[in-house]
């Protein structure tokens, strides 16, 4: 019986169309799904659309009941949607032909253990690339070269259970990988992980997946995961997606570029006039010294800085202040970041530890 | 996979095993296959499942060992309190109770495996990885299944054998004749054991209470199936009074009628089939209201 028997078309077969063309790794068109009834429906994904391409790495970034995980759940076939498709390399999920292009896909879902924790690290690969689809025999090596990268060599036969939360982690990760999947869906991933781990995870994650040409969807309330990993990100609000781009376009629309001036001679008299003519964002007072966060592009900077001289201030400090996809998520969604701060109470962002001012767009102290 | 291990790099550069460039997509690795990733045949896939199995019984035999001593302590609750009860119409018919017995523990034991499996596997985030399977959720759960009737049906002889020794009692142990007959006559019980693991997959705090159900079996291994033929489509009955006629009377498995042997491959293969079709549409409605692997 051995070897005689295949049960899926090698993924290289089932990944292309009928024409020879290759279909991008995921196709969502139109996806809608409803909880519930009645008055008490809910409308976790309302007619969404996403394409993602082979080898990308994709962030899904919204706050608690945006969609993402149903999404991710609907893409999986593991929740059928109402309305729309599903393709994954071109294969319907929800139709006769979704065990073929399971071979091509693997998740890590949210809070899910995803692992057997009475088996070994490695007996957890082996049966995990064994269901994927995969005859372990043959992805020995991958494996030990998989243990080696995520640091859990010395783990190899130690049972899941006797490992820290963190290597938890990154055995889960690594079952995943285990069978070669080549679309990797990634819920929460360094949910529960301490700063450590979640660096590690984060860094690995991305190594893997360029190396790997993996293409990846990550979804995660953490912002520092989400820019530290991905090149396209999605936000989800609402079921909706209501921005889609790289993350370096997002970032440079941001519109919340700002200057942070310290100096000893911020009296409340400038700070009314710097309310007044410019986007003043957040004011810090630190003994004698003052400093303030304005927004400022281009020629504004030249004007600030004008004012600043009219006013006889001696700067003793300037910096920029870039934005960061907490800023690009609050200027498109109005969430306030502390919405989305991830399990731990984390959230991404610059270092501003200033007060803000008003409404003005301040971001949380 | 189209995405193939590829030397490239990849995770194996830095560790030494792997030659060729980082660039190199279609590089080989030296020295091994690592490059050719071979689809898992269902052969990789049972051995997997058993061995999995194989793995957590002798890891951690406190289950077994614990299923087993329970089971030894009914039945010693029931021998000696029914020697103190009924005296010699016990041993009269001591045969039998020990037989229906042992196809109790086995019911018992086929049943809870798994639907309490499929709990668990809910619970832990792996029921899903099963269902995304390229080899299909059936084939994975029936060899789960047959896994779990491989174990019990060990932890089950050695309460026999126990039983045995307590009474002093003799049967007739032809291992294909009670093999073949148990193990029919448990299969249909598989099939309560998907029922009710699907149902546990739409409802997630039922478990419990279909665990209940394994009492009924007593009422279905005694059943009357001389004076009420019917009763012999019900899972377990016709199994069970062939497993007394093996076991009690000697008769070997192919002494028996083949209408007998039909009616019991077909009540197998009916509640199996049967049990599985209530799995697949628990687990479908799961899908679509969104609660499959919702703990």
């Amino acid at each position: 019986m051995r070897g005689s028997e295949r049960v899926f078309t090698a993924p290289s077969e089932s990944s292309r169309s009928p024409a020879g063309t290759r279909s991008p790794a995921l196709a969502i068109e139109g996806v809608s799904k409803r909880f519930g009834s009645g008055d008490d429906t809910v409308l976790a994904v309302d007619d969404v659309s996403l394409t993602i391409e082979r080898g990308s790495i994709v962030g899904l970034l919204g706050p608690n009941g945006a969609g993402k995980t149903t999404l991710i759940k609907c893409a999986l076939g593991i929740v059928l949607p109402d309305d729309g498709s599903v393709r994954v390399f071109g294969t319907d999920v929800s139709g006769r032909g979704r065990r073929a292009a399971y071979a091509d896909v693997d998740a890590m879902l949210e809070g899910a253990r995803n692992d057997y924790w009475r088996l070994t690290v490695r007996e957890n690969l082996r049966y995990f690339s064994t269901i994927s689809g995969v005859d372990p025999d043959s992805v020995a090596d991958r494996h030990d070269r998989l243990l080696a990268r995520l640091d859990l060599t010395d783990k190899a036969n130690t049972a899941v259970r006797d490992l820290s939360r963190g290597m938890k982690g990154k055995v889960s990760l690594a079952s995943v990988l285990a069978g070669g999947a080549e679309l990797v869906f990634l819920d929460e991933p360094t949910l529960g992980l301490d700063v450590e781990g979640s660096r590690t995870l984060r860094r690995e994650l991305r190594r893997l997946a360029v190396e790997e040409g993996l293409t990846v969807v990550v979804s995660s309330h953490d912002m520092t995961t989400i820019e530290a990993v991905c090149d396209r990100v999605v936000m989800m609000a609402g079921g909706k997606i209501v921005a889609d781009d790289t993350v370096a376009t997002l970032l440079s629309a941001a519109d919340r570029d700002a200057v942070r001036v310290t100096s000893a001679d911020i009296n409340e008299r400038l700070l009314s006039t710097l309310d007044q003519r410019f986007d003043l964002r957040a004011v810090e007072t630190n003994g004698p010294r003052t400093t303030v966060e304005v927004g400022v592009v281009g020629d504004r900077l030249y004007e600030l800085m004008d004012t600043l001289r009219e006013a006889a201030v001696t700067v003793e400090d300037v910096r920029t202040v870039k934005p960061n996809l907490e800023d690009v998520f609050m200027s498109v969604t109005g969430v306030e970041t502390d919405v989305i701060g991830g399990p731990d109470g984390t959230t991404s962002g610059n270092d501003s530890i200033l007060t803000p001012v008003g409404d003005s767009g301040g971001r949380p102290s | 996979m189209s995405r193939e291990l590829d030397g490239s790099g990849s995770i194996a550069s830095e560790s030494g095993s792997v030659t060729g460039d980082s660039a190199g997509a279609t590089d080989s690795p030296s020295g091994d296959d690592a490059d050719n990733p071979r689809p898992a045949t269902y052969y990789h896939l049972a051995r997997a499942v058993l061995y999995r199995e194989f793995l957590i019984f002798v890891r951690y035999p406190a289950n077994a060992v614990g299923g087993i001593v329970v089971a030894l302590f009914f039945f010693g609750v029931l021998f000696y309190g029914g020697q103190l009860l009924a005296g010699q119409a016990l041993a009269d018919s001591l045969e039998g109770i020990i037989t229906g017995y042992f196809l109790w523990t086995l019911s018992v034991g086929a049943y809870s495996s798994v639907s309490n499996d499929i709990g668990s596997e809910v619970q832990w985030g792996t029921l899903e990885r099963h269902i995304t399977t390229p080899f299909g959720f059936a084939p994975v759960a029936l060899l789960k299944g047959v896994a779990k009737v491989v174990r019990t049906f060990l932890t089950s002889a050695i309460v026999l054998v126990f039983m045995l020794l307590l009474t002093g009692t003799r049967l007739s142990l032809d291992p294909i004749t009670v093999v073949s007959i148990a193990g029919l006559a448990i299969v249909s019980v598989l099939g309560l054991g998907f029922a009710a693991g699907g149902i546990t997959v739409l409802y997630k705090r039922i478990g419990n209470w279909l665990n209940l159900l394994q009492f009924g079996f007593i009422v279905l291994i005694s059943a009357p199936v001389f004076e009420l033929p019917w009763t012999r489509v019900l899972p377990l009955a016709h199994g069970s009074a062939l497993l007394q006629r093996a076991m009690v009377d000697g008769v070997r498995l192919w002494e028996f009628g083949l209408a007998e042997l039909a009616l019991l491959v077909g009540v197998a293969v009916g509640y199996l089939f049967g049990g599985y079709l209530v799995f697949h549409y628990a687990t479908r409605r799961a899908r679509r209201l969104g609660v499959l692997g919702d703990y």
